[in-house]
């Protein structure tokens, strides 16, 4: 009596909530999903190509646009690989100042992550707090490198730039009045009945799927698992900090959702414990002119907001690189996306898209 | 416990304290600025377009024409020709052009520039910079050191 | 001549419905404004301070883009329909306006003619209302399908099924109202409420937060506004509405929260009484407006609390995240539903009892 039929949607590439240039083709029952193709590549510009004709200091502007939304990651990642590449030692001063400027753009990317995702869900004026402590660090950011989002804030060896005067004075008041602000978005969110519904069994990815996708960062920590970089395999000045590796047990949005807050916590943490013991000296080690690494690969990875960011360099002994590969974190949870909205509702895809944190410049690269 | 869950659900205590979260933050002043009546400050290591700068105190030409900034700039967006001096002693500038359309603001042209402390090429503080055609960021040197003319459009 | 009957009964109620009309979309208009300021001051931003003085003819210029955008039809559309739908929406939207009465306590008198502060007092006037509210909905669905396009339809069909379910518990949440008052007619209700001595809100308190929700829900605002969900649907319905008939979906959605909001006044809040309007010694909260006409205190009074009301709804809508489809339609079903019916159970009992 009745025909039904399947209905496609395409979801993107413009579309209020896919967090940039993400396509999705939804195949709905009803409101349904019950089947989706991720198509990504809008937003491709070609920068591992790009940096085989680019010599070693040109290509950390390039990286800054890989993941807009840490760029600091990116630059640090980047940094470090060609450091421990050349075997070059950084001055203690400037990792300190390093892991001091990653973990506040820690904070700031989940800063993003939190605004989009409650923004997607319908909880507007979350986001503007959000962007509201994320102004204090860009504005920190911006003293310390002229720049807001794309940073290019370190050297091979080290830094540019010692932070300025009063700098850390700033970033102390910052780290005294962020928790009575996240206190905001706790009393907005987390006890709150509708953004309870919408999160609780949302996009479920249980950890063994999770290893299988290859998924790292909050997502795979939310699943139980507890894996960090900065844990299994210290860069930086990372053993030297206490801080604990929060993990979820239920693998749903909402214990992402604990997870990155409790990850601004701890963050936070570190960059107290920085703060109090940043030594003084050089912040540019001894760096030959020319970087001329020598022959060989080398494969680094830092923990970044995301996940799991990883930096392939094969070099043949010229100041450009045979080859760059960039293990990016987006691009690898994005597969696991027509996993977790398998069955659910169009509504749900939205919370799902929001929940991984994905970056378009980072997935296309 | 359980009786204080109970009401809490019942209550909606959870939604109140939301409603007094947003009440609350009505009364704080505004964080955005009516951008072009009002500007926001920039610290000094603000990195707006790369300018040339002449001596600030004998207003000599800085730049040695060492075109060590154009083989770093990773957008390959500075041209400079140069010519030999008259008395054989370096070089002096023809002319010094920044292609701003292709400027990324990276900062990395002032890092190799040898005439230190103060550099030849520095990064200014100017951002304001919309325009209806190409050719018109194509910058050259007078302009560099002068400064583009900004239009405001402010009423 | 014309007769004095011609003036009477058609004269003067057209010049009601005029200026009604007119206040009404002025307020609407300033509504849209209202609503951006008092959002943008909770998010701590800047709201809207270009046009003329803090921003105050922001609406008018709105008015005026709205009007010179190009209005497109999708080639793929039903032309008809598609025209069709915005009015549709539109019309009930304001026809609700005709029985609420905006002041009271006296008339007019104009050439000699006395006039209401209300354009009519329908002994049925609740009933009117639920009958109205119910019909804005056959203009969303229509946008939804004549649009002939995913989204929209996708709107369209999540608009029919909420709004059939809070209609429900909309109309069981005023029965209580009416069993107190006796009456159907909004101005008999507000008179009752005098003479009770006490606004409804207090006796019908759950009366009035399923109303409140309901209405939220039926006018599709946040946290319940998933017909038009922008992070889900780009638009809802109205995804393919450009200029004019954008405008009209608008105007439809703002004068139905501008209803719902001088229902809830009337009905749990006292309409256009003051607070304890039969003690004498607090005349001085009429800032002296009797004195003029006996009309005035009562349009101050209505206009304050209906200003309230809507600011609750600002509220919710700067606070709240989004239901999803699915645990709407349980809020509304397992919830509202079964509390509105045990507020009528309760309540006749309770009349029931007082009155023996
Ligand atoms: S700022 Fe960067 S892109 Fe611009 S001119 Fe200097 S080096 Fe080139
Ligand atoms: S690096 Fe400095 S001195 Fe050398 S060409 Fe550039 S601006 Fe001139």
């Amino acid at each position: 009596m009745f025909r039904t039929e399947m209905m496609d949607i395409n979801m993107g590439p413009q579309h209020p909530s896919t967090h940039g240039v993400l396509r999705l083709k939804l195949l709905l029952d009803g409101e349904t999903v019950t089947d989706t193709d991720v198509l990504i590549g809008y937003l491709h510009r070609g920068v591992e190509k790009l940096c085989e004709s680019k010599n070693y200091h040109m290509i950390e502007p390039y990286t800054d646009r890989l993941d807009y939304v840490a760029a600091m990651y990116e630059n640090l990642g980047y940094v470090e690989t060609v450091e421990k590449l050349m075997g070059i030692t950084v001055p203690e001063r400037a990792e300190y100042i390093r892991v001091i400027t990653a973990e506040l753009q820690r904070i700031a990317s989940h800063l993003v992550w939190l605004g989009t995702h409650a923004l997607d869900i319908g909880a507007m004026t979350v986001f503007f707090y959000c962007f509201r402590e994320r102004e204090i660090l860009l504005d920190l950011f911006e003293a310390f490198c002229g720049a807001r989002l794309t940073y290019n804030a370190y050297r091979i060896g080290g830094l540019p730039w010692d932070v300025p005067p009063g700098w850390t004075d700033r970033v102390r008041h910052f780290v005294k009045i962020f928790p009575g602000r996240q206190q905001e978005y706790d009393t907005l969110l987390t006890k709150n009945r509708i953004w309870l519904g919408r999160t609780k069994g949302v996009g479920i990815l249980k950890a063994g799927d999770a290893i299988d996708f290859g998924v790292s960062g909050p997502c795979l920590r939310a699943a139980g698992v507890s894996y960090d970089v900065r844990k299994a395999h210290p860069y930086s000045v990372y053993d030297r900090f206490l801080f604990d590796i929060p993990t979820g047990e239920n693998c749903d949005t909402y214990d992402r959702y604990l997870v990155r807050m409790e990850e601004m916590r701890q963050s936070l943490r570190i960059v107290q414990q920085a703060l109090d013991g940043l030594p003084a000296g050089e912040v540019m080690g001894k760096v030959p002119k020319r970087i001329k690494p020598p022959v060989g690969e080398v494969y680094h990875t830092v923990e970044g907001p995301r996940g799991e960011l990883g930096f392939y360099i094969v070099s043949q002994g010229e100041d450009k690189p045979y080859r760059m590969r960039f293990r990016s974190p987006s691009f690898v949870n994005l597969q696991a996306l027509p996993h977790m909205v398998k069955g659910s509702l169009v509504a749900d895809v939205v919370a799902v898209i929001g929940t991984l944190d994905i970056v378009l410049g980072d997935v296309d690269r | 416990m359980k009786i204080q869950a109970f009401l809490q659900k019942v209550l909606l205590l959870e939604l109140w304290q939301g409603m007094w979260v947003t009440l609350k933050n009505q009364f704080r002043p505004h964080i955005t600025v009516e951008y072009p009546k009002e500007t926001v400050e920039f610290p000094p290591r603000f990195r707006g377009v790369p300018r040339l700068r002449k001596d600030p105190q004998t207003g000599e030409e800085l730049c040695v024409s060492c075109l060590l900034c154009e083989a770093i700039c990773p957008t390959e967006c500075i041209s400079i020709v140069s010519e030999k001096r008259p008395d054989g002693k370096g070089k002096q500038l023809i002319s010094f052009t920044i292609n701003y359309e292709r400027c990324c603001f990276c900062g990395l042209c002032v890092d190799p520039c040898p005439t230190k402390p103060i550099t030849a090429i520095y990064m200014s503080h100017d951002y304001e910079f919309a325009g209806f055609d190409r050719d018109s960021y194509v910058t050259a040197r007078e302009e560099l050191v002068d400064g583009k003319p900004v239009k405001i459009y402010t009423s | 001549m014309i007769s004095d009957n011609i003036i009477r009964n058609f004269i003067i109620p057209l010049t009601q419905v005029l200026v009604i009309l007119g206040v009404a979309s002025g307020a609407v208009a300033y509504m849209t404004l209202v609503e951006r300021k008092i959002l943008a001051f909770m998010q701590l931003r800047l709201s809207p301070r270009r046009v003329g003085p803090h921003g105050l003819l922001q609406p008018i210029a709105d008015g005026i883009k709205l009007l010179l955008k190009e209005d497109i039809t999708p080639d793929k559309a039903d032309r008809i329909l598609f025209t069709l739908a915005p009015i549709v929406t539109v019309i009930p939207a304001f026809t609700a306006l005709a029985v609420i009465p905006f002041s009271g306590g006296g008339t007019f008198q104009i050439f000699g003619y006395q006039v209401t502060p209300w354009i009519a007092d329908v002994n049925v006037g609740l009933v009117f209302l639920l009958a109205i509210s119910s019909l804005g909905i056959y203009g969303i669905m229509l946008g939804g399908w004549a649009s002939n396009s995913k989204y929209p339809m996708l709107g369209a069909l999540r608009s029919a099924a909420q709004m059939v379910s809070y209609e429900v518990p909309f109309g069981f949440s005023i029965i209580g109202v009416m069993m107190l008052s006796g009456t159907a007619s909004m101005v008999g209700i507000v008179e009752a409420q005098r003479e009770a001595h006490v606004w409804y809100f207090l006796p019908q308190i759950f009366g009035l937060f399923v109303f409140f929700v309901s209405g939220v829900a039926e006018t599709n605002r946040l946290p319940f506004d998933l017909p038009e969900a922008e992070a889900e649907l780009v638009a809802g319905f109205h995804t393919e509405y450009t200029g004019m008939k954008f405008a009209l979906y608008m105007l439809a959605e703002y004068t139905s929260m501008i209803v719902v909001a001088s229902i809830v006044t009337t009905l749990f809040f006292g309409g256009w009484l003051r607070p304890f309007p039969n003690v004498e010694a607090l005349g001085f909260l009429n800032l002296g407006l009797d004195r003029i006409h006996p009309v005035l205190p009562g349009y101050f009074w209505f206009l304050l609390k209906t200003f309230l009301v809507l600011f609750v709804y600002l509220w919710l809508r700067g606070t709240f995240p989004r239901y999803r489809y699915d645990q709407l339609m349980r809020l509304g079903w397992y919830w509202m539903i079964p509390l509105s019916i045990m507020n009528v159970i309760v309540t006749g009992g309770v009349v029931l009892l007082l009155r023996r």
